[in-house]
């Protein structure tokens, strides 16, 4: 019981420390705003950001541009991940493969990848195709690496104990590789899904005529500072929320 | 002995050879008009614009434009990161409060807000490396608090037999045992800095690898695009084993 | 009781009426309870008991890193309640410092004490020799297996002269060939140096083998059983294990902590059970 108390104790004052910094910032924004030392509407009142959050969620046009990213984003997850996770186990369970070919998925996964968008667009057009190609590209390299690290963590005893129970290979892949994979697969859609979304949405400011990326261009344009920072928060929570989601499932 | 090297390296033999043959085949497919050449130019092409780009595309101004934004931003958030892990690992308070904060910071998509740095901060140099910045941050505070937390208890129950002072306990103890996992952090933190650097110069055609692009692309000239990705890629991929070399070095005998 | 009585070398340390209670409320437990013995110049005495007989809290307190108990534990006049220079302390745990060399590890505390650098080598030379490893200065720890970690820790304890050297299971670790000869090597360098030595420890003959006295602890909570003399004689080597004199204390010790074992046991089966049944 004591220990119970302390710990709650502890936790309130995280919570007051998390709202004490976060008046600080609000009131910090807040003065800043007020201060008019920032050409026009650089930073803007809270409450003009508030509105026009409100003003966004409420806009249709948000929502069809949000569909569109996200049909984007989950067709590119699906094309990186069946590529991904096929290429990891394939390099996670052949020694010969791995030095053969992981080296290249390695040294290639901390590149800029935004730069392959001019090649997207010549290959699958301006449309949708070349953000879901490129998107598609980013996800496979985190997908590949964490599966295939994953397959070789395996516990070898865990393969051992199933070879001692004579599974075979089909029960070997549903009842020792597959739950003990779980983990990093879903670690790596985690981290796959985020460089997904961020390619996507910057492969639409780049160039196209729908999207949530082209809506932030469309914004950036009006120069409606309030409506871009409530478009930027907005995409940074569901981002935040996926992310969340996902590594949700991915806890043991 | 030449045998011996063959078998021992065959996976990577093979892994070259392999790459060298779909090269070839795509050669053959561009030749042949099955692949239209307006697509994807011979590779062969791509090879000899390799000369082109170099000598007319400034491309060791732009290294050097890309290197210094580089390098501010990269110093700058070891610069700033690393003393406020130091300080959040001194107040569990403060760590438990902010750890998950940083956590999301570092998972958001801020190079999304390239348009609201280049309203505060203009289309110059600054609105890149400051993006750099923010991004290269996160990692390096979460590392620095992760490798002092990890020093092993035995090791501060030595520190405090020989009745060290605190400061000689974070010098002699603490940071030297976190300093590979810091380092972990920098090498993260910097190949995001790269990351941004050059994709935010692509996005906003400014400066310098990053543009390069761009302009290839816009000019449509299509065995100078490849050439000139192929150009960027194998900079970041040296960057990238440059700082795993360095990572590797700084930690003798571990 | 006999060596008690015997106070013609004076006491290098005293541990007197020592009490140390973890928790509050209803859930106190005492680890150590009224523990008192006193160790010589010159003497190598073991503290022996199952685990949760409380000697790794009394290597804390005796080293200073638990300040807070009842009773005292004196050096001269002087009562413990921080590390203490006189001290010299050696973990359980590997806790050499992988970034520095093994000679850079063993000149470390004369490092802090301000020591120019050519005298803090020769003297971490001195004792890397001792311990056996003077062709090894220039390696890094993660080069040396682990009972050459641990002989590294010990060289570095002993580099600053510490009037008494306490160890807390330092080879609890090593497997038993390993442990037996460093047994040999921790004889020669506590009789090359006259070193007071407190060695906590659960290994029967590995007190047994080293020791002068041998302090026999409870279970839960610790008290002093028993302090027995050995009587071995010196020099000694690891030869002593296969003599009857040997067998004869190793299994009059088993005698007393057979009874303190097995209530341990008992202890953490029922705590087990207790655990499954609340799932």
């Amino acid at each position: 019981m004591a220990a119970a108390g302390k710990i709650s104790v502890a936790s309130r004052d995280v919570l007051a420390l998390r709202l004490l910094v976060a008046l600080v910032i609000f009131g910090a924004w807040e003065a800043m705003s007020r201060s008019g030392l920032f050409y026009g509407e650089v930073v803007p009142s809270l409450l003009k950001i508030g509105a026009s959050l409100i003003k966004l969620l409420l806009d249709p046009i948000f929502y069809r541009n949000l569909q569109v990213t996200a049909l984007e984003t989950m067709l590119a997850l699906a094309i990186g991940a069946g590529a991904g996770i096929t290429t990891g186990i394939v390099l996670g369970a052949n020694r010969f493969l791995m030095r053969a070919f992981e080296p290249y998925v390695y040294y290639l996964s901390p590149t800029p990848r935004i730069i392959l968008f001019p090649v997207m667009i010549m290959w699958f057009g301006v449309g949708p195709a070349s953000k879901i190609a490129l998107g598609a590209l980013s996800a496979f390299f985190a997908i590949a690496l964490s599966t295939a690290a994953g397959m070789r963590q395996i516990d070898p005893i865990l393969i051992r104990v199933g070879r001692s129970f004579r599974a075979n290979i089909w029960q070997m892949a549903m009842k020792i590789y597959l739950p003990a994979m779980r983990v990093p697969i879903l670690n790596g859609l985690r981290l796959g899904m985020g460089t997904a979304i961020i390619t996507v949405l910057l492969g639409e400011t780049k160039l196209s005529n729908q999207g949530l990326g082209y809506l932030i261009m469309q914004i950036y344009t009006r120069f409606d500072m309030p409506g871009l920072y409530a478009l930027l928060i907005t995409i940074f929570v569901i981002a935040g929320a996926v992310n969340a989601l996902i590594g949700h499932f991915a806890r043991d | 002995m030449a045998e011996t090297f063959l078998r021992r390296r065959a996976p990577e033999l093979f892994g070259v050879a392999t790459l060298v043959a779909s090269v070839l085949v795509f050669e053959a497919l561009v030749r042949g008009g099955v692949v239209n050449r307006y697509i994807i130019p011979p590779p062969s092409d791509i090879l000899l614009a390799f000369e082109r780009v170099i000598v007319e595309e400034h491309i060791l101004t732009r290294c050097r434009d890309t290197a210094i934004e580089m390098i501010i931003a990269g110093g700058a958030s070891v610069l700033v990161g690393v003393p406020i892990g130091a300080l959040l690992y001194r107040s569990s308070l403060w760590r438990r409060a902010m750890e998950d904060w940083i956590g999301a910071l570092a998972a958001a998509p801020i190079v999304l807000a390239f348009p609201l740095f280049l309203v505060l901060f203009g289309r110059s140099p600054k609105t890149i490396i400051v993006m750099g910045f923010v991004h290269g941050l996160a990692p390096i505070i979460l590392k620095t608090v992760e490798g002092l937390a990890s020093t092993r208890p035995v090791l501060i129950n030595v520190g405090r037999s020989l009745k060290m002072t605190p400061s000689q306990m974070f010098w002699k103890i603490l940071f030297p045992s976190a300093l590979p996992v810091i380092f972990t952090g920098i090498r993260l933190s910097w190949t995001f800095v790269l990351i941004t650097i050059v994709g935010v110069e692509y996005l906003i055609n400014l400066g310098g690898l990053g543009q390069l692009i761009n302009e290839l692309a816009e000019r449509y000239d299509l065995p100078g695009t490849y050439a000139g990705i192929c150009f960027v890629v194998m900079v970041s991929v040296l960057f990238f084993v440059a700082l795993e070399r360095v990572e590797a070095w700084l930690q003798p005998g571990r | 009781m006999a060596s008690n009585m015997n106070q013609s070398a004076e006491a290098a340390l005293v541990i007197d009426d020592v009490v140390k209670r973890f928790g509050r409320g209803q859930e106190i437990v005492t680890a150590v309870d009224h523990v008192s013995f006193t160790v010589k110049q010159g003497e190598f005495v073991s503290v022996i008991g199952p685990s949760g007989c409380g000697k790794s809290t009394l290597f804390n307190i005796i080293g200073g890193l638990l300040g807070d108990y009842e009773g005292a534990v004196k050096i001269g006049d002087e009562r413990i309640s921080a590390p203490h220079p006189a001290v010299g302390m050696v973990f359980q745990e590997e806790s050499t410092f992988p970034w520095r060399t093994v000679i850079d590890n063993v000149a470390f505390p004369l490092e802090l004490q301000g020591v120019a650098k050519s005298e803090r080598m020769d003297r971490a030379h001195h004792f890397i020799d001792m311990v056996g490893l003077a062709s090894f200065e220039k390696a890094f720890p993660s080069q040396l297996s682990g009972g050459m970690k641990q002989r590294v820790s010990i060289a570095r304890t002993l580099v600053s002269q510490p009037k008494i050297l306490l160890m807390d299971e330092p080879f609890a670790a090593l497997d038993e060939q390993t442990r037996l000869l460093l047994g040999d090597k921790i004889t020669q360098i506590q009789q090359q140096l006259n070193q007071t030595t407190l060695l906590i420890t659960h290994n029967l003959t590995e007190a047994v083998q080293l020791s002068d006295r041998i302090v026999v602890m409870t279970y839960r909570p610790g008290r002093v059983k028993r302090i027995v003399n050995i009587d071995l004689p010196r020099p000694r080597t690891s030869d002593v294990v296969g003599s009857d004199a040997f067998g004869h204390y190793v299994a009059e010790i088993w005698n007393d902590l057979r009874e303190e074992a097995s209530r341990g046991m008992a202890d953490s089966e029922s705590a087990a059970s207790r655990r499954a049944a609340h799932g």
